[in-house]
Parts: C-alpha cells; sequence; structure tokens
C-alpha cells in the first residue's frame, strides 16, 4: 500500500537572538498508511509540536524547515505555492490543538465556525452547510446537535469544546488528521470518551490520524505505529504494541518506567521510587553531535561517548532504534 | 559540564541549571532597551536637554529676567537667539526655563504617581467595597474637564509655580489609578502571592514588597509619558496666561510672546521647539521602555 | 515494612488535621432575582493523619482544589471547622492566623505563576524565615543553601531568577520554599501535574524521600488516578463538592464502591480486556454540571447509570461500609 504522508529527512531550524540557526529538528523520517494511526510520542521540548507544525507548513516567526520532503497524496507539500497550501489545510489534512479553549473563535457561535470550513472547501451554501454540520456535531457525539449548532464556544465545556474542534477537522473530510494532545487539557473521564470518539471517527471515516502525545501507555491501544522523538531527533520506531511491550532504547523504557499507571485489583504495593529520568532535555542550541540522550543515559558506555547520534537502524522487522548499545540491551 | 558540589550532607541528586549569571528581569529590560534605535536616540536627547537645563546657567550666566537689549531683536552675534517683546535674552530663557518647566514636569510626575499607585493599589488590592470607594473617586477626577479643573485651581491659589505643580498632578493621577488597579487584580490571583500569603506576609507586606515590583513596568512607561504630558500641560497653563511670571519658563515664554509671532518669529519658535524636542525625547524614551518591558515582545535567545 | 502495614501504623497516628463540614460558596451573580451561589464545596469532612498522604481526587469543577486552599486558608471558608493540631483555625485573624500559616505550606500546580518573576529565587525561599524572624541573615542564608540543597540544586541558584531555571526545577524550588518554614503540613495543589512524565517522577520521588526524612503530611490533589493511587495513603474522590467515597488507596482501587469511583477508574485504568469490560460496564457519558445551584439529591444523579428514583431526590451520606471505607450512595449496598 502507498503511503500517505511521506517525511523524508525533515530537518528544521530556530534562528536566534543572533540570527544563527539552531536545529529544532534532525533528520525526520516516516510514513502514514492511508486510515492508520502513528503516535509522536516524547517530553515537551522534543520538536513533537514543531513537526506537526511543519507538516501544516504553520512554523512559527524564526522556525525554518531547512531540508527534506513532506509528500501528501503524491504532492510536495513544501513545494505548494501558499493559495494551494491554504486549500490543502483543512481539506487534505487538519488539526487539533491541545486548548479548545483558546483554538476557538470566541465571536461566533460553532456553527459559523464549522460552516466556514465546509463553504470555503465544499462551497456549500448556507442551508447546506448548516444541516451538514448538524450531521457533524451528531457524529461527534454532541447531544441536542440542532440547538447546540447556536451556541457560543464559552457556552460549552471543555469537552464539547474538543468535539466541536473535531468535528471542524473533519468537516474538509481530511485524509490526515494531526491531533497535538487532545486529550491533556481533559478532565479523565472526558478524555477517555474523546479517544474512543477518535477511534470510532477512524473506523466510519478512514481517516489517518497523526497523535502527538507526552504519555506512551495512553496511545497504546489507539496507535499502530509510533516514533519515539528525543531532543529533535528519533531515537525509536516501530509498531506501538512492540514499543510498549518491548521498548529497547534507554529513553523509552525511561518513559514507560517514570509513569505509575493504574493497577487494579492487585494487592497494595509498598512505595519504591519510580524509574528516573535524571536531569532534562538538553535546550536548543546545546545539542552536539553525539547521542542526545547521552548526559541522562545511565546505559552509557564509551562507545557512546565516543561515537555521533547513532543512526535509526532496523533490529527487526518494523522496530527501528537509534543506540549505539541495541544489540546488547535486548531483553 | 561540570558537576556542582553540594554544601551539604544531603545525597539529594543535583540538576545542572542552565545559566550560571543571574539576570534580573529590570536588567534585561534595560538590555533591551539599549536595542531599540529611537528609545537610545530619545534618552541621549533627554540627557542632553537636562544637562544643558542644570549645567547651562552657569556657563551661560545671564539672567533670563534682565532686560538686556531693545526689544524685538533678532537673532545676532550679541544675542544668539534674539531677545524678545521686553529686550529679554532668548537664549537665557531657554536655558534657565528648561530648569522650571523639567522640575515641573518631573514633579508633576512624581505626584501623579504617588497619587495613582497609592489609590489604584488600595482598591485593587482589598476589592469590594473599599475598590468601590476608590473607583468613585477615580471617575470623580476623570469627568472634571482637567485644563479647567487646573485653571480653576491656579486662579484660586495664585500663578505660582508650586501650585501650577501640585494643579497638573492633582487632575492627571486618574490613568495611573486605573493602570495599578488593573495590574494589582491581575496580579492578587496569582499563585506567587498566595505562597507569600501562606509564608505569613501580611496586607502591606504583600502590597509594598510582592505586587507592588510586579506592577511598576506597566506603570513605569505611563509615569514616563506622564512627564511629557505635565510639561505640555504647564506649557498650557503659561500660554493662556496663568503661568508664574516670576520664573522663566518655557511655557512662560510662549504664552508672553504669543501676540508678537508675526513681529518676532524667535521669541515663540524656540521655545516652542524646546517643549516639542523635550517631549519628543520623553515619547521614544516612553515607547523603548514600553517595547523593553513588554514581553511579549521579548524574543528569548 | 508493607504498604499494608504502613496502613495499619498511620490508622493509630495522632490526627494533624480535622476538617469538619467544610463549605465554600461563591456568590455567582443572580439568577432569577435571586443571589446564587457556586457550591464549590459543600459539607466536606476529612481526617488527616500526622505522617500520612492524603489524596483528593476528582475532576475539574470537584472542589478539590478549593478545599486545600480553604484549609489553607487562602479562599474564605464559609461554614466549618478546621481543625489544626488542637484549635480550630477556621476563624482566625491577622497575627494568629500568620503564625499558624508557617505550619502549613502549599506547592501549586504551574511553576511559572507560582514564583515571583521580580525576586531571586534565595531571597523567595527565605521569605518565610524572613516574615518569622527566625536566626540572622547569614544563619537563614545558610537554611537556605541547605534546602536548595536537599530538592537537588546547586548553591548557586539562590542567586538566579525563576525564569532562569527550567519547569522542574521551579517546582523543586516551590517545594524548598514551602519546607522553610519546617511546616507540618504540606498541601501539593496539583504540584506534578504541569510537568513531563519523568520530570513528574523526578518530583514525587522527592516529596516521598522528604515524607520520609521530615515526617511531613500531605494533602495530594491530583487528578491522575495512577499518580494518586501510588502516593497516597488514604484517598478521597470529590465529585462537584462533596467526597463521594474515601478509603485507604489500597483498597478504594481494587473494590470501588460508588459508581463515579468506577468511572474514573474505568477511564484511567491501563489499557486490556479488564478496561474494555470496565468501559462497557461503567464509563459515564457528557461532562459534569453546573456547580451553580445544584439541585437536591445526589450530585451524580443525572450521569449514574445506576440511579433510582431517591437518589435525584435525597442526599445520600457518607456512611462506612468497612473499616475505613465511606462511601456516599444510596445503593451502596445493593451495587457491591
Amino acid at each position: 500500500m502507498s503511503a500517505l504522508l511521506e517525511v523524508d529527512d525533515l530537518n528544521v531550524s530556530m534562528r536566534n537572538g543572533s540570527g544563527r540557526l539552531v536545529p529544532v529538528i534532525e533528520h525526520l523520517s516516516f510514513t502514514v498508511a492511508p486510515g492508520q494511526t502513528l503516535a509522536l510520542v516524547g517530553e515537551s521540548g522534543c520538536g513533537k509540536s514543531m513537526t506537526a507544525l511543519a507538516l501544516m507548513r504553520l512554523l512559527p516567526e524564526d522556525f525554518v524547515i531547512t531540508s527534506g520532503r513532506i509528500v501528501l497524496e503524491g504532492r510536495d507539500v513544501l513545494a505548494l505555492p501558499p493559495k494551494e497550501m491554504r486549500s490543502l489545510r483543512g481539506s487534505a489534512m487538519s488539526m487539533i490543538f491541545q486548548e479548545p479553549m483558546t483554538a476557538l473563535n470566541p465571536l461566533f457561535t460553532v456553527g459559523d465556525q464549522i460552516g466556514e470550513v465546509l463553504r470555503w472547501h465544499q462551497g456549500l451554501d448556507r442551508a447546506a452547510a448548516r444541516s451538514r454540520v448538524i450531521e457533524l456535531l451528531r457524529a461527534v457525539q454532541i447531544p441536542a446537535a440542532e440547538q447546540r449548532i447556536d451556541a457560543y464556544p464559552h457556552q460549552l465545556s471543555g469537552g464539547m469544546r474538543q468535539r466541536v474542534m473535531i468535528a471542524m477537522a473533519l468537516a474538509g473530510r481530511p485524509k490526515l488528521l494531526i491531533a497535538d494532545e487532545p486529550t491533556t487539557a481533559l478532565d479523565v473521564t472526558v478524555q477517555a470518551q474523546i479517544f474512543d470518539l477518535l477511534a470510532e471517527l477512524q473506523r466510519s471515516t478512514g481517516t489517518a490520524i497523526l497523535l502527538i502525545t507526552h504519555d506512551l501507555g495512553a496511545v497504546a491501544e489507539l496507535a499502530d505505529e509510533m516514533l519515539v522523538l528525543y531532543a529533535g531527533r528519533c531515537i525509536e520506531a516501530g509498531a506501538s504494541d512492540t514499543i510498549v511491550t518491548a521498548p529497547r532504547h534507554p529513553y523509552t523504557r525511561g518513559l514507560l518506567n517514570c509513569v505509575p499507571h493504574l493497577a487494579i485489583g492487585e494487592p497494595p504495593k509498598p512505595w519504591v521510587d519510580l524509574g528516573e529520568i535524571p536531569g532534562m532535555v538538553p535546550p536548543l542550541g546545546a545539542r552536539g553531535a553525539d547521542c542526545a540522550f547521552l548526559a541522562r543515559c545511565a546505559q552509557a558506555c564509551d562507545v557512546c561517548r565516543a561515537k555521533p547520534q547513532p543512526a535509526l537502524e532496523s533490529i527487526a522487522p518494523d522496530h527501528a532504534v537509534s543506540c549505539w548499545r541495541k544489540t546488547e540491551l535486548a531483553a | 559540564m561540570t558537576v556542582i558540589e553540594s554544601t551539604s550532607q544531603v545525597s539529594a541528586p543535583q540538576t545542572d541549571l542552565p545559566a550560571r549569571t543571574a539576570a534580573s528581569p529590570g536588567r534585561l529590560a534595560l538590555r533591551q532597551f539599549t536595542k531599540s534605535p529611537s528609545g537610545v536616540a530619545g534618552a541621549c536627547m533627554l540627557i542632553l536637554i537636562i544637562l544643558v537645563a542644570v549645567a547651562g546657567p552657569s556657563l551661560y550666566p545671564v539672567d533670563p529676567l534682565d532686560l538686556v537689549g531693545a526689544p524685538f531683536m533678532p537673532p545676532d552675534a550679541d544675542a544668539w537667539f534674539g531677545t524678545d517683546y521686553l529686550g529679554r535674552d532668548v537664549l537665557a530663557g531657554l536655558i534657565h526655563g528648561g530648569r522650571a518647566t523639567l522640575a515641573v514636569g518631573a514633579v508633576a510626575a512624581l505626584i501623579t504617581i504617588v497619587i495613582g499607585l497609592v489609590i489604584g493599589a488600595v482598591g485593587g488590592f482589598f476589592g469590594g467595597a473599599i475598590d468601590a470607594t476608590m473607583v468613585k473617586i477615580t471617575e470623580f477626577f476623570q469627568i472634571l474637564p482637567p485644563l479647567l479643573f487646573a485653571m480653576v485651581l491656579v486662579t484660586l491659589f495664585g500663578p505660582k509655580l508650586t501650585t501650577i505643580t501640585l494643579a497638573i498632578g492633582g487632575v492627571s493621577w486618574t490613568s495611573v489609578a486605573r493602570l495599578t488597579r488593573a495590574e494589582f487584580m491581575r496580579l492578587r490571583d496569582l499563585d506567587f502571592v498566595k505562597a507569600s500569603r501562606a509564608a505569613g506576609a501580611s496586607n502591606v507586606n504583600l502590597i509594598l514588597r510582592v505586587l507592588l515590583p510586579n506592577a511598576l513596568p506597566a506603570v513605569i512607561v505611563s509615569a514616563t509619558l506622564a512627564i511629557g504630558v505635565a510639561i505640555l500641560f504647564e506649557g498650557g497653563l503659561s500660554f493662556l496666561g496663568l503661568g508664574d511670571p516670576n520664573v522663566m519658563s518655557w511655557g512662560l515664554m510662549l504664552g508672553q510672546n504669543r501676540n508678537y509671532i508675526l513681529d518676532a518669529w524667535w521669541a515663540v519658535m524656540f521655545p516652542g521647539a524646546a517643549i516639542f524636542l523635550a517631549v519628543l525625547a520623553i515619547s521614544l524614551v516612553g515607547d523603548g521602555l514600553n517595547d523593553a518591558i513588554n514581553p511579549r515582545l521579548r524574543r528569548r535567545s | 515494612m508493607s504498604m499494608a502495614e504502613a496502613i495499619r501504623g498511620t490508622g493509630t497516628r495522632e490526627v494533624l488535621l480535622d476538617v469538619n463540614d467544610l463549605v465554600v460558596h461563591f456568590p455567582a451573580g443572580r439568577r432569577h432575582g435571586k443571589p446564587s451561589f457556586v457550591h464549590a464545596v459543600d459539607g466536606v469532612s476529612f481526617r488527616v493523619r500526622r505522617g500520612t498522604t492524603f489524596g483528593i481526587v476528582g475532576e475539574s469543577g470537584s472542589g478539590k482544589s478549593t478545599t486545600a486552599q480553604a484549609v489553607m486558608r487562602l479562599v474564605p471558608a464559609t461554614s466549618g471547622q478546621i481543625v489544626f493540631g488542637n484549635r480550630d483555625i477556621a476563624g482566625l485573624t491577622g497575627r494568629s492566623l500568620r503564625e499558624v500559616r508557617r505550619h502549613l505550606q502549599i506547592v501549586f500546580q504551574d511553576p511559572f505563576s507560582a514564583l515571583n518573576p521580580r525576586r531571586r529565587a534565595g531571597d523567595q525561599i527565605r521569605e518565610p524565615l524572613d516574615l518569622l524572624g527566625i536566626g540572622t541573615r547569614s544563619e537563614r542564608d545558610e537554611r537556605v543553601r541547605r534546602l536548595l540543597a536537599e530538592v537537588g540544586l546547586p548553591p548557586q541558584a539562590a542567586d538566579l531568577y525563576p525564569h532562569q531555571f527550567s519547569g522542574g526545577q521551579r517546582q523543586r524550588l516551590c517545594i524548598a520554599r514551602a519546607m522553610a518554614p519546617e511546616p507540618d503540613l504540606i498541601v501539593c495543589d496539583e504540584a506534578v501535574s504541569a510537568l513531563d512524565v519523568a520530570i513528574q517522577a523526578q518530583i514525587l520521588n522527592l516529596l516521598k524521600r522528604l515524607q520520609r526524612e521530615r515526617d511531613l503530611t500531605y494533602i495530594f490533589i491530583s487528578h491522575d488516578l495512577g499518580v494518586i493511587q501510588k502516593f497516597c495513603d488514604e484517598v478521597a474522590v470529590m465529585y462537584l463538592g462533596k467526597i463521594v467515597e474515601q478509603a485507604p488507596a489500597a483498597d478504594i482501587f481494587a473494590a470501588p464502591r460508588h459508581p463515579y469511583t468506577w468511572s474514573l477508574v474505568a477511564a484511567a485504568a491501563p489499557p486490556g480486556p479488564m478496561r474494555e469490560d470496565l468501559k462497557r460496564r461503567y464509563l459515564v457519558k457528557g461532562d459534569p454540571p453546573s456547580p451553580v445551584d445544584p439541585p437536591p439529591g445526589c450530585r451524580f444523579a443525572q450521569r449514574c447509570p445506576m440511579a433510582i428514583e431517591a437518589c435525584s431526590q435525597r442526599l445520600p451520606a457518607l456512611d462506612a461500609i468497612g473499616p475505613h471505607h465511606y462511601v456516599a450512595c444510596h445503593r451502596a449496598a445493593e451495587l457491591a
């Protein structure tokens, strides 16, 4: 099956105060197949959100794509003129954000905002757009869609707003939906509902999802493939089941160990310190040629210190790791 | 990265600091300010004007109220900037008058800020009935036309420089009060204020040591601009004949010579230009400060 | 010592904090001519024993943070008792309140707004000591250095300003500040929620170590059930201003009895067949209703899949159903 989205050797840099280019994302390559879900995982400062914004060509001022290719359905996204890029956003690919409070315009009703997308991309008239909006609101399981269509964002709860955002993102029938931490700002019971909704919508519409998250465990069941980013570099990639059950890179292992997951129906355990990754992600501009995780890695040895960042190499079908000790650290 | 030695026996894992030297927000703002060409130009101009006003009288010791020659002498070698309708030296007036004008501006701005800060801080911090009272007082002063009110005050208490200064300060503090109140209301609910409260800080302590330093950046800009406004105000009052006739100021020069502008342009033009330049310099400094202090415009390196 | 022993052990320790029928209402304008109120906390009672961690879990609007801040006397309590040590601190004002405050400290969620941006880190940690007038200036500075070392920061950190630290380091500073007056009780109000997972683990380990070393008591507020289960000895689940279930951490997730606790557990359960099963049975739909002038009856009745008529008419009391296990549900006996 040919890929829907193909990212090849993407490099993004930031121009700092003195005009020097500082790498933000380095040599990132991945593909998303139609109807599949790929999760980008990592701590903040690892370049997850910047990757999403680069795909949409919505990078903030001072950030530039220095090299690489982004191909969506055979079209080179980076070569498109601005006008075609605008029509691509919202129709071929769309995005939902972490904070549903600020991502909606407070001055317009949700019906107006979703309808606008339909009128731009599908040329629907007002009446047709309105009935389609009601359909969409039903699809994202908003009760009493006929009434809620005339609600303003401040009249809705956080979960409802995120549903509206999803409806808006799906209005243009995108092939690819980029979801940037879509549940982080929501309550626990609402988070579960939103994840279920995304999975269900994916089944019914066949949209591919690029899911950006910091919680490896939470997305394991939703994602088919997973990409672990560290300091702007991909350090482990593969099928999400494999990565969650048999992580190979020390960072991925650390990420999995440091989250206390809820244990049900188990006898109480005494307190054991959580697995800790000491230190923090190296800030922009402090990332050298050697392995980015070196300073925090408990497994680092002389090889790691002597050589540069290792290449992302396969260790099994559909499982690649960027680590000098990948074979020794197995199991 | 070097490992920093612990000073105590505790075996806590140490985390490295991203920075080694302290960078206070004030110093960062100053550094940012020096990057703004117009702000620096304004600051240079302002320093020059202040230097002339401070040191000028001893370098050019001509009494601005003395009659040094015939009236309406155009600028020439004897009097570089000419003489006015009484035959007083315009240059001496500019130099000595600058002192009075700048002093009026600075003191009036100080009064503006003190009244505004107190009213705004008290209202914004305590809220409720106290705030409602403070807002009412502010609104009362806001609806009075400031120039007319100042004229009434000066007419009542006589055209003395102190009266003029107090009148200007007394009518222009409302915007500072509103700004301070808004800042205090925003800040008082932030966690670090609660943390100080939890540490046992009293209300006076919270207002003076926690909230005020954080509210000041926003107020500093408007305070700077208040100096310019006060200078214009003094000029306006003098222009209307309400200046102190015993103290030479730029406004007084304007006011006394305005009837003869067609015969002797220099007696009006030079003090006018001086006021213009001083206010311009202050505005440029104010804008520069605003850019430096406003964190939205500050770029992280 | 196993967790079970630890819990049995905690049962005999002295009660440090005894909150009795705490109510916090905020005015919310007028509705239909009558003044209406946000019932942020609506009759909450609990006890915290010295040296233990009392967890409060709930979603936004449940009143968990308001409860904690009311205990700290940072928001005014409408009614109720807050007995700390042996005295009711709910009515204290002025000097006596400020003196009590040194024993109660708080760590906030957002390490960015919790530190004064215009003061050096060391000055902020020293602030409580200055206010209390403890020791000489150099003794206080020495104590600041020791506190910094205890939270894992080098002494040079004292001279830096908050914006020069990362999020995790700021939270360490906040913890050092909270520990400065040597309090008995520290409220951690979502203290790790804003941090990255790796940093979150560092801070949790640090808090636990400090508790062991100094016999600290925590009220630990979080929406993350995994963290709550791992970190707390006793857990209260709050929903719309009320405690709906309270039990030792070991019991509450193993045998939840309130339908709302079930749905929280179902939502947070790790993936697997068990979660699918739980979700099918208990996962609630929609969002919590508004806490403004709530209707009579059980607060959860509108969303509860098990609700019967009585639920929307009478408010269930928080009754004991086992040792240290309390549930506020009319159907608690049948739904076991």
